[in-house]
């Protein structure tokens, strides 16, 4: 009954614009972020997902803009998954005096109860018009001790995104950062494909927010400053984690050792599937960060079960591109042969030539 | 001992005229012996190409060899001066302006180098060509003779035009010769075997479709208009393309929901005598499409494999428990959760519904598996089963023997423990026509049942595409992209079998096939859809080795109908049309009445199930004029011109024909 009262409330907010700013006028009393009323972020366990995005009030002013309300924290991980050129914000959002703590350098913070992990993903030059267009907005959230997910997809104004689980495909044409033309069929999951990565056993989880990927400067509306830190100063994270994180590095950043971006990228990139207790976990390779430092768990001089194409002698031949299964897959957009498996229609070609000149730069050849 | 000989002679030979081998007309002659190669710089670049790894060479080096008497010859270049080298060869034989592969390698040495050990025969040139697709760098090789050695079977490579990616064999136009099917997803390219030999290629362009069959792809004849359809399994969806009455174009349905589609199948899941679709959903149940017999296929998500996270891989439809009806066995696979990977075997009730009983008949393995093939090993008279697995992370090749109440892994000493290949596609046909089931599995290997369930490993250079006859000969051939391997074929005796169903689906598709030789019994059940992703010919095909007599062939339909038929030709493709009982039929066929005679705009149709029946109107040319089903018992003729005409109604009985006058 409530929610249904919501939804209604909602529509009429959203068909009279005047009338929405009156009330936002109108003096509020100090409210506990998570109710109805207010202007907080909204967010009841019971009630959630809502079925549109903007009724949890994560975004002040135009949802488009994305400028987070109080209490929506913005992160980046040091190296991001790779979502057919797609940019993304990301935002944490936690209930009042809850906190994450500390579970390992490598594993998935222990979130508190409520917690909301927000990604939006958009591509800017967009043609015809040159502009911004946001696709979709993905949630996890937890309750009761489970995570959950949600999947906002953008209207065509831009002015609202519908809760839709089903999955579609959208083209997108743009201009990339590098002022190249690119057209992508762009998938947006269903709530299947989103737990084919984000799962362990059967349970949803997420995949980004660890220490190793988070330790990093950021700048915030306020200054620059580490994210572990801004967590703690904004109560997210309690404090008392260990000083000495074993941290990814940016993948494309050029001052950093190979082989560090190389397992960066691998891990972001593949890591949610090729380990322990995962989807694919009955192949050979292990691409977690803390797993790769060993050239066996990268698949180096080890033979495909799948041969696909039997000129890919081994899943990494040293010094030899042209013989290795990782880069014939991630070089192929055939849904059969692409590494990822999902995600990805395009080849990322800045990553391929990451791991290019990384194969290439191992000395020898497999036996 | 043998090398070792050969290499002292190496250094007495080396250095041939050294530009001599640069095109296919001055290649060089040699014999047994040890070669080197300076630089792969020769013009011609060695066509077709004999192995694998494309065709991006852009030089050559050419020689010859003609052995005085039959022997194996072993060509390599893996030897210890060329380490670090990565080498390509082709062997052929023919004329230099009609050169036919014969063999060829790429890295069956030792890291890239080359190796490949085939006989030959006594007066026969050979072509050795090596080329520079990887590199161009001078190597070493060598040429060693021996023994001839048997081979079960062995396969000569053709290329044939197909366009897209080529997923089936199966008999497209129901002329009885297996047919290329080939797709994008806006073009079906068929190419149809011809009766001399030889295809016809025909390219059927379509609507871009929303799904392409980059996962599986089976076919059938959903829609009963004696045309074979399509079904295109994708990563995110399913689209199934109906043929239309005469296979000049296609047309789409896809469907919206999610479907990270695996092994698809069609099989008529509730034996109504219209052919449905199973798909495997890899992170979700199954899914199944039901066909209502009027052209629509209902979405079914439920019932059929429900783990959660899916996990379904392989499924291939059989009568394990040889009650009649189709049961259904699903390979599973899943990283870290054995829940989702233990594979499920779904026994038809009968009733239209299933239960999983894979641990009853201890099957329920959590082994990391993405297809299964089904025969009957041991030609016991039951379908035994071979769980091929595609990593050994969790367990490896499983043989398993229906032994009726249950099955009994007997893996230890059948091969398949010391086979090591491992593959997403095991798929199981007799290759080389001995009466007996062989399985092809991983790393290029036809796995050669022995009998007595005991396989032999029989490398053949190549992996699992789709299977069927590609020249009439009955020994089996197979599709890798647009490469054909066709069958040496050898002197065993076969017989292939069309099912067409009446009462049953229109393919026979579930039937189970007896046919006895004084050998034995051998069985077969007629299927879409085996292995993981292609689709082999729905003809069933049997080997009889040196039985020169087939003594009874008995067809067992999912109707419940028998047919048994005792003159059969060998050496041949036999149709069997599924025959209702002369009695029964006449008093069925009898009953049917058209009226009113002459008929206005619409004539009534009386009989034994005649309601929605298919029926077509011939003129008196005997032109197709009108094709559809019984509205009720009733069809509308008002487009039809004034005029004498024949109905002709699909029953249960079989076709019956009326003639009515139209005003």
């Amino acid at each position: 009954m409530t929610q249904r009262l919501t939804i209604l409330l909602f529509s009429a907010l959203a068909l009279t614009g005047c009338r929405k700013d009156t009330l936002e006028e109108e003096p509020q009393a100090p409210i506990d972020p998570g109710t109805p009323s207010g202007t907080g972020v909204r967010f009841e366990p019971a009630q959630v997902p809502y079925p549109v995005l903007s009724t949890y009030r994560f975004f002040t002013g135009g949802l488009k803009d994305q400028t987070p309300n109080s209490g929506v924290l913005p992160y980046e991980p040091i190296t991001a998954l790779f979502s057919d050129y797609a940019h993304k914000f990301r935002f944490v959002w936690m209930p009042a005096g809850a906190k994450a703590s500390y579970a390992g350098d490598h594993d998935v913070l222990d979130f508190p109860e409520s917690s909301v992990l927000i990604k939006t993903f958009y591509y800017d030059n967009v043609l015809p018009d040159q502009d911004r267009r946001i696709i979709e907005t993905r949630l996890l959230f937890k309750r009761s001790g489970s995570w959950y997910f949600a999947d906002y997809v953008w209207n065509e104004d831009q002015t609202e995104a519908y809760l839709d689980m089903n999955g579609s495909i959208t083209p997108v044409t743009f201009v990339d950062d590098g002022g190249t033309q690119r057209t992508v069929q762009y998938r947006i999951p269903s709530a299947a494909e989103c737990q084919t990565c984000h799962k362990i056993q059967f349970d949803p989880i997420p995949i980004g927010p660890k220490p190793q990927n988070l330790n990093s400067n950021y700048s915030y509306a306020d200054g620059v400053k580490n994210q572990l830190e801004k967590w703690v100063e904004m109560g997210y994270l309690q404090p008392g984690y260990p000083s000495n994180i074993m941290t990814t590095v940016k993948w494309d950043d050029a001052t950093q050792p190979l082989d560090l971006r190389v397992r960066s990228y691998l891990d972001m990139n593949c890591a949610h599937c090729h380990a322990d207790q995962r989807h694919c976990n009955y192949r050979p390779m292990r691409f977690a960060f803390n797993e790769s430092d060993d050239l066996v768990n990268l698949g180096v001089c080890v033979e495909p079960d799948d041969p696909v194409a039997p000129q890919y002698t081994q899943i990494v031949a040293r010094g030899n591109p042209n013989r290795s299964m990782m880069h014939y897959r991630l070089s192929e957009t055939d849904e059969t042969v692409r590494m990822p498996l999902l995600g990805r229609t395009v080849v990322h070609e800045e990553g391929l030539e990451l791991v290019r000149e990384w194969i290439e730069s191992l000395p020898g050849t497999c036996p | 001992m043998i090398a070792r000989f050969t290499l002292v002679v190496t250094t007495l030979c080396v250095t041939l005229a050294a530009n001599a081998q640069n095109d296919c007309a001055t290649a060089i002659p040699i014999t047994v012996g040890t070669y080197v190669v300076d630089t792969v710089d020769g013009a011609q670049i060695p066509l077709p190409v004999c192995a694998t790894g494309g065709n991006t060479a852009t030089n050559g080096e050419w020689y010859t060899y003609t052995p005085s008497e039959d022997r194996s010859l072993t060509v390599t270049t893996d030897l210890p001066e060329n380490l670090d080298l990565d080498t390509r060869f082709h062997v052929y034989t023919g004329t230099c302006g009609n050169l036919v592969c014969y063999d060829g390698d790429d890295d069956a040495g030792s890291g890239y180098l080359s190796y490949a050990l085939f006989n030959v025969l006594a007066g026969v040139t050979y072509t050795i060509a090596f080329d520079d697709r990887w590199d161009a760098d001078g190597f070493t090789f060598q040429l060693i003779e021996g023994e001839p050695f048997l081979e079960a079977v062995t396969f000569t490579t053709q290329s044939l035009s197909t366009q897209g990616s080529v997923r089936a064999i199966v008999d497209m136009d129901s002329d009885g010769l297996d047919d290329v099917v080939s797709v994008t997803t806006s073009n079906i390219n068929i190419n149809y075997q011809l009766a001399g030999g030889g295809f016809n290629t025909v390219n059927l362009p379509n609507d871009t479709v929303a799904n392409s069959p980059s996962w599986s792809l089976c076919a059938g004849d959903l829609d009963g208009n004696g045309r074979m359809d399509l079904l295109y399994g994708g990563g995110s969806g399913v689209t199934l393309m109906f043929a239309n009455e005469n296979s000049t174009a296609f047309s789409d349905s896809s469907y919206a929901q999610y479907v990270f589609c695996q092994r698809t199948n069609m099989v008529d899941i509730n034996n109504d005598g219209h052919l449905d679709a199973f798909l495997c959903h890899d992170v979700a149940p199954n899914v199944y499409l039901m066909n209502d017999g009027e052209g629509q296929f209902i979405w079914n998500q439920g019932g059929l494999g429900d783990t959660q996270g899916g996990g379904n891989y392989g499924s291939i439809w059989t009568d394990f428990d040889n009650d009649g009806d189709q049961d259904m066995f699903i390979a599973k696979c899943r990283g870290g959760n054995p829940v989702v990977s233990t594979n499920q075997l779904h026994r038809n009730n009968g009733d239209g519904t299933f239960t999983e009983v894979a641990a009853l008949f201890n099957l329920a393995d959590p082994m990391q598996t993405w297809s299964s093939a089904w025969g009957d090993f041991d030609n016991d008279g039951d379908m035994d089963a071979l769980v091929g697995a595609s990593s050994f992370a969790a367990g490896g090749h499983k043989l398993m023997r229906n032994d009726g109440t249950t099955f009994t892994d007997i893996t230890a000493g059948s091969g398949w423990d010391e086979f090591l290949g491992t593959s997403i596609e095991h798929i199981t046909h007799d290759f080389n026509n001995d009466g007996w089931l062989d399985v092809m599995s991983g790393s290029g290997t036809i796995m050669i049942n022995q009998g007595g369930m005991v396989f032999e490993a029989n490398p053949v250079g190549f992996d699992v595409g789709a299977v069927g006859d590609l020249n009439d000969d009955g020994a089996l051939d197979l599709m890798n992209s647009s490469t054909a391997r066709i069958n040496n074929g050898n002197s065993n005796n076969w017989l292939r079998i069309r099912t067409v169903g009446t009462v049953s689906n229109p393919n026979g598709i579930g039937a189970r096939i007896i046919l006895t030789t004084a050998s034995g019994q051998q069985i077969r059940d007629v299927r879409s859809g085996d292995g993981f992703r292609y689709m082999s010919t729905i003809t069933a095909h049997f080997g009889l080795g040196t039985d020169e007599e087939v003594l009874q062939v008995e067809v067992r339909w999912p109707s419940g109908i028998v047919n048994v038929l005792t003159d059969v030709d060998i050496n041949t493709t036999m149709t069997i049309v599924e025959e209702i009982s002369t009695d029964v039929r006449e008093s069925i066929l009898s009953e049917v009445l058209v009226y009113p005679v002459p008929a206005n705009d619409v004539i009534q149709v009386t009989g034994s199930g005649v309601t929605q029946a298919p029926v077509r109107v011939f003129n008196a040319a005997g032109g197709l004029v009108l094709q559809g089903t019984l509205s009720g018992e009733r069809l509308d003729v008002s487009t039809l011109s004034s005029g004498f005409y024949l109905l002709e109604v699909g029953t249960a009985a079989g076709a019956v024909r009326r003639s009515f006058t139209k005003h």
